[in-house]
């Protein structure tokens, strides 16, 4: 890994990275005060308004507390829909817009092997994520303890957001594999783009009703269920499914391209 | 020392080079002339090892260039056809993640060079003109002082004056026995550095040859006009020169590189109000190849 670079990296893509971290706390802090303890049957009947379909399939379901609350409000679909978006622009700006618009060339033209620097890139993809997650679960703890001392159960909620990091990790891995399969920004963005979108979409569809669950199953999502997550202090296995998707789609971009030709 | 043996390298469109051959030894600067489109770019990716070649090898200083790639960027600087920067960097933040990436920190060659080009690296490349962006591709390629200098038409972009200083900079470099692979398609600009000029067409060398014989392979046409049309025609006639009336009032001639001399003396014997040298382009060096090519 190249110090050097990961430090420019770095300072190409925080600005990125603040942007969503602060629409995310702009949300958990929302959700947060939204939430009433005396009143929890008020949000459940609220919830109850809507079409139930339609409430499963946005990922809401049945809670009991502030964890499990924030577990099915915020985890089970804006916690996967912003930062999947994060993903997608910062995955295709570390490979495949460089090579698409040939700076590469000059990151090439310095004794610095292909695999360090594209490895430097992936670092910085997965750390941003933790980082972005690391801050999330900071956020979420003080403004917890603030609107509402003592109810949240902090394991539950530091696990839910290590296996919520992971997906995401898993999303974005994916998406710079696509990076770095790609030589043509078009292609990268399609597929890097288009696949995470579909999963997600395989997501909603598949909540709607039980005949679609094997539609949500296929999907990348399929094991994850961010209420089981919070409330149950079992090790959820689904982690290990993320960390070796992690590591292969990892393996497989840094390999695809070290052995690739470069147009630039 | 730059080696390309049997190197084919071709793209899915059918596109490519092929058999390319040729050596630039230590010391030397060697031109690289060819048409856009030939296959000159194309060479310098298999050089930098950003293209497995699909047959064939090419190596610098006894290193393969795809395998030790990595190892080779130690001893070379390059100049991409294309300059594309990091667009959010200023010039300076450039030159400084370079020399960080390269682990090296020469000031003073670098302060050296961009005075000598007149550039002013401050504020973001993104703003900067073409002229300036090319500049800054020069320096990023020299200021680490290496060995071997692949250029792949640095000069595009540069006015006439900075071309020349660049010149100056080549010659300078290869008086400290630096060697050189200069990719361009202006024949002036090889014609006036390299001891070698080597010419591609649609990927495939046409010729490779020293300048010397290049030119005088190569021939010049000359626009005269003469004070009495009818004496000097004579003259030019009598002579066995090659020549027509393009107007009136103006001779033609055609002459060969080793008859430049007889050729003067011939005109000194009428009186001329002016002389022309028509410059021969890149397309009529080729035609001159490709129809002895063909012969």
């Amino acid at each position: 890994m190249s110090i050097v670079l990961l430090k420019k990296t770095l300072k190409r893509n925080w600005v990125l990275l603040a942007i969503f971290f602060a629409v995310l706390t702009m949300y958990l802090t929302i959700m947060i005060y939204m939430f009433d303890p005396d009143d929890i049957q008020a949000i459940i009947s609220m919830v109850e308004l809507f079409p139930e379909d339609l409430m499963k399939a946005m990922g809401f379901a049945g809670f009991s507390d502030i964890t499990g609350y924030l577990a099915s409000w915020m985890y089970g679909m804006l916690m996967l829909a912003f930062p999947m978006v994060y993903c997608i622009i910062l995955g295709n700006r570390l490979v495949a817009k460089m090579v698409d618009n040939g700076s590469m060339a000059y990151l090439l033209s310095t004794p610095n092997s292909r695999n360090k620097i594209v490895i430097t890139q992936g670092f910085y993809a997965l750390a941003s994520v933790a980082v972005l997650f690391a801050a999330l679960f900071g956020v979420g703890v003080s403004i917890s303890e603030m609107a509402h001392p003592g109810l949240l159960d902090i394991g539950g909620f530091l696990r839910l957001n290590i296996t919520t990091m992971f997906v995401n990790m898993f999303v974005i891995m994916l998406v710079f594999f696509f990076s770095c399969l790609f030589n043509d920004i078009k292609y990268s963005t399609g597929f890097g783009a288009g696949m995470p979108i579909l999963f997600f979409l395989m997501n909603l569809i598949g909540g709607v009703s039980e005949d679609a669950e094997t539609i949500r199953n296929l999907s990348i999502y399929g094991l994850y269920d961010p209420l089981v997550v919070a409330t149950e202090s079992t090790f959820v296995w689904a982690n290990l499914f993320y960390v070796s998707g992690i590591i292969v789609f990892f393996a497989a971009g840094v390999a695809v391209f070290n052995r690739k030709r470069l147009p630039i | 020392m730059i080696k390309v043996e049997d190197l084919t390298l071709t793209y899915p469109s059918g596109k490519g080079i092929f058999n390319v051959d040729f050596t630039v030894n230590k010391g030397g600067i060697t031109g690289y002339l060819g048409p856009n489109g030939s296959g000159k770019t194309t060479t310098i990716r298999a050089l930098m090892g950003f293209m497995r070649p699909d047959s064939g090898s090419c190596s610098i200083n006894g290193m393969d260039c795809r395998n030790k790639a990595t190892q080779i960027q130690n001893i070379l600087g390059y100049i991409p056809g294309e300059i594309s920067f990091f667009d959010q960097m200023g010039g300076d933040e450039f030159l400084s993640f370079m020399s960080d990436m390269r682990r090296t920190k020469n000031e003073k060659r670098k302060n050296y060079l961009i005075e000598l080009l007149d550039l002013n690296p401050k504020g973001k490349i993104k703003k900067f003109s073409k002229g300036m962006k090319q500049k800054l591709g020069i320096v990023a390629a020299f200021m680490h002082d290496p060995e071997i200098l692949v250029l792949d038409e640095p000069t595009s972009g540069l006015d006439p004056l900075m071309q020349n200083v660049f010149i100056d900079l080549l010659m300078e470099e290869k008086k400290r026995g630096k060697t050189i692979l200069l990719s361009s398609h202006m024949f002036e600009e090889v014609e006036r550095t390299c001891d070698n000029i080597i010419i591609i067409k649609e990927g495939q060398i046409v010729t490779e040859s020293d300048v010397g014989a290049l030119k005088k392979a190569q021939r010049k046409s000359y626009l005269i006009r003469p004070k009495n049309m009818d004496l000097s025609w004579n003259i030019m006639q009598n002579e066995g020169f090659e020549a027509t009336k393009i107007a009136p009032d103006i001779i033609e001639a055609y002459i060969g590189g080793d008859d430049v001399d007889r050729f003067i003396k011939a005109v000194a014997g009428f009186e001329v109000e002016s002389l022309d040298v028509r410059h021969q382009t890149l397309e009529d060096l080729f035609l001159e190849f490709y129809s002895k090519g063909e012969n």
